[in-house]
């Protein structure tokens, strides 16, 4: 954006050309200029994001039989899953994951970003090493934490635990912890992703405002709390948006872990379309499903952007 | 950002918008049914295996299609399609209208397949060499109306493998009830069999996992063992009967393994069969309820003598065991009908059972021949294969053909893992809750009979 803006308007002296205006021709190939450059992307978006989707919405209405041709149900597919128990108790595992990872994630990345803020060359690699969780494939993340949540004696984590005369836990195995589990695993790898874009914001924060503060004999805590975070604000409102969306459209972690088990208590909203689509061949009431889920990560990013312009 | 860079946004993302939902619009009335399909008796099959590709079993298939084409003159291409993404492909092709000519898959997919329109009728008298296939085979090709919808292809019944180093460790002899199989998984578990001093042995490797309904697969043989069943015939359709003493008693059973003896393995409620595969295999589990395809790879991994195949023994309701299996699906739309039907008898006929046994590259497509006139075990010269195939001719029985089989067992296998995974909970309660559920899903199928 910045290299247009200078291209077209090289300063403040030359603002206002010689000639009225360029001709018709130039101002339409200006215009269309950032469109063609935008056009595969957009084409590729147009025909594997957005026709899908559209299609998405029509099949929710929909009973689906693509060979035979699919029956206008009207609401039913929606009335199906908003009420069944198995939807309520997928949007609350949902949530309660979501907050849970989020939060977690927030607080260890924070304090991790406060410990590693620095030049050094060594911060560099222990920096390095901490992010390796998020751009590991997920797959394999998942694999290893199965390996190591083995609920029985032998297990990698139950032999951490028996160390302290604790367990052995069923972690995943159990209805009672396997949500914190997931969380656990979300918090793990979340938390370093946090911590890289806190690192950024703290570079941003003024370093004036710590001597001061300093100066004045304020503790490392107070300067946390009344220096940092309020210089981090900004940070905090990308990073929970970020983080709404991606925790409600937590997937391949649960799937690959659980799959919705045991009993059901970690059935999230899309193991749960999942199922229903791809299991039980009920793609009209699954598309149903991530309409909904689609409705509230719209109204959620719109409220956020809402509120991040009322707040410039 | 400034505000005059910001204006003029709005009117442009408004033009993409148009521009979406034209495109969206177009595509929407371009999809549009079509009647059947204009015949070509020349015209080459497409033919689908749920393999993954350069897998043996996917040679196997190729060796089955080229023998066709050699003995048909029609030509032939397989394509194997990996077996976790199948349906995902499918569907895809499906919503193209452009479904391949034949399509190699489970028996249990068959009242989807019917249900969505996807798979041709079939006329069992009109398939050449008919009588000579398997009843049995026969009865998982039919429907919930009645009417054929596949050619037999493949069946298979499933066995326990029993640790027999184990169980000579523990001194016991070959169970012959349920309850003493049951004991036999305590001793397992409890005493140490591969005495390395660890408490790190489990007597039954269940895949407990709701994942593809796989604890509803792993329990009809027990539960049906007992005299119970899932759903049963009444009137004109079927009832759910997961609720009736019989049933209710064998999923107490099932829960006491889980949660009183102990005996299944650490991690049984969230286990896929991937990961009781493994888990037999490192010579931690006992005893294994599985298919004869898992013969090869533990001979391999375990070594042969180290296990035993046993018949799962009888109970209340005598002797049941699971059957499947897959058939030859003559699919819609096709531009070459006689070619599919004439691949579909070639594939059961006695020489493409043969090539579908994989006795040469270890490719087995054909685990159980649904040709009576084909001996598998004596052509792989290996008696286990008999007693799979004994148990399949005396006691196996098919899974019932529901309009949609697959939800019925999604449904059971949630209702399961939640006995199994909350030991506190009570069995008949849940299972009352369970038939209530399976009533309504059959209702919704129009299957339900009073």
């Amino acid at each position: 954006m910045t290299a247009t803006e200078a291209r077209t308007s090289p300063g403040p002296g030359t603002r206002r050309p010689l000639r009225a205006g360029p001709p018709a021709k130039a101002r339409l190939r200006r215009a269309a200029t950032p469109w063609l450059f935008l056009a595969p992307a957009l084409l590729l978006f147009l025909y594997f994001k957005f026709i899908p989707m559209v299609q998405a919405v029509r099949m929710s209405f929909e009973e689906v039989r693509p060979f035979l041709g699919n029956t206008y149900v009207g609401g039913a597919n929606y009335a199906e899953i908003a009420g069944s128990s198995d939807f309520g108790a997928a949007v609350w595992h949902t949530v309660v994951l979501a907050v849970a990872t989020t939060a977690g994630s927030i607080v260890l990345g924070l304090a991790l970003a406060l410990l590693l803020e620095g030049q050094t060359r060594s911060l560099w690699f222990v920096r390095s090493a901490i992010f390796l969780p998020v751009v590991t494939a997920m797959a394999v993340v998942a694999e290893v934490w199965r390996v190591m949540y083995y609920p029985a004696e032998g297990g990698a984590l139950n032999s951490v635990l028996s160390v302290f005369g604790l367990g052995p836990s069923e972690f995943l195995n159990s209805p009672d912890s396997s949500l914190a589990s997931i969380a656990f695993v979300g918090v793990w790898r979340g938390a370093p992703y946090d911590m890289m874009i806190f690192l950024a914001g703290l570079a941003g924060v003024d370093r004036m405002l710590y001597e001061a503060s300093a100066v004045d004999g304020a503790s490392r805590f107070r300067r946390i709390w009344h220096v940092t975070l309020p210089g981090l604000r900004p940070v905090f409102a990308i990073l929970l948006t970020l983080a709404a969306i991606r925790g409600l459209r937590i997937f391949t972690e649960v799937f690959l872990l659980t799959n919705g088990g045991p009993d059901g208590s970690t059935e999230v909203l899309l193991t749960l379309t999942y199922k229903l689509g791809l299991e039980r061949n009920e793609l009209g009431v699954a598309a149903a499903g991530t309409v909904l889920l689609f409705l509230v990560l719209l109204v959620l990013t719109v409220a956020s952007r809402l509120r991040r312009r009322e707040a410039r | 950002m400034s505000k005059q860079l910001r204006k003029p946004r709005g009117g442009r993302q408004a033009g993409v918008l148009a521009a979406v939902l034209a495109v969206t619009a177009a595509t929407a009335t371009a999809c549009s049914s079509g009647g059947t399909a204009r015949q070509d008796d020349s015209r080459p099959l497409e033919v689908w295996i749920r393999q993954d590709a350069g897998s043996p079993a996917a040679e196997s298939a190729e060796a089955l299609t080229k023998a066709f084409t050699k003995e048909s003159g029609i030509e032939a291409k397989l394509v194997a399609v990996g077996v976790t993404d199948f349906e995902t492909k499918l569907q895809q092709r499906t919503a193209q209208k452009d479904l391949p000519d034949i399509v190699i898959n489970d028996t249990g997919q068959l009242g989807n397949l019917v249900t969505q329109g996807l798979v041709r009728e079939v006329d069992r008298d009109g398939v050449a060499g008919s009588a000579d296939l398997a009843d049995r085979a026969w009865e998982a090709a039919r429907g919930y109306d009645g009417k054929y919808y596949g050619v037999p292809f493949n069946s298979q019944a499933f066995a326990l493998l029993v640790r027999k180093d184990w169980r000579e460790a523990v001194g016991a002899g070959v169970p012959r009830t349920w309850d003493e199989l049951t004991e036999l998984s305590v001793k397992f578990t409890e005493d140490d069999p591969d005495g390395n001093g660890k408490n790190d042995t489990a007597g039954m490797v269940i895949p407990g996992s709701t994942t593809r309904g796989y604890l509803t697969w792993w329990f009809s043989t027990m539960l049906w063992s007992g005299g119970g069943d899932f759903v049963k015939e009444r009137g004109e359709g079927y009832a759910a009967a997961i609720d009736e003493p019989a049933s209710v008693e064998a999923v107490e059973k099932l829960q006491a393994m889980f949660c009183d003896s102990e005996v299944a393995q650490p991690g049984a409620s969230t286990a896929d069969s991937s990961a009781t595969h493994t888990f037999f295999e490192s010579g931690k589990g006992g005893i294994y309820l599985t298919g004869p395809y898992m013969l090869p790879r533990f001979d391999g991994s375990l070594g042969k003598d180290k296990y035993e195949v046993i018949a799962p023994p009888p109970g209340a309701g005598g002797e049941a065991v699971l059957a499947e299996g897959e058939n030859v699906y003559l699919m819609a739309g096709s531009g070459n009908e006689k070619g599919q039907q004439a691949y579909a008898e070639f594939a059961a006929s006695p020489a493409g059972q043969r090539i579908g046994l994989g006795i040469d590259n270890g490719g087995i497509i054909v685990r159980l021949p649904v040709n009576t006139t084909v001996d598998g075990a004596a052509e792989r010269k290996d008696p286990r294969w008999e007693t799979f195939q004994e148990i399949y001719n005396e006691s196996g029985r098919n899974a019932p053909a529901l309009p949609n089989w697959s939800a019925v067992r999604q449904l059971s296998s949630e209702g399961l893992n939640g006995v199994v995974s909350t030991c506190s909970r009570d069995v008949g309660k849940a299972m009352g809750e369970l038939a209530d559920e399976l009533d309504a899903e059959l209702e919704k199928q129009g299957a339900k009979g009073e």
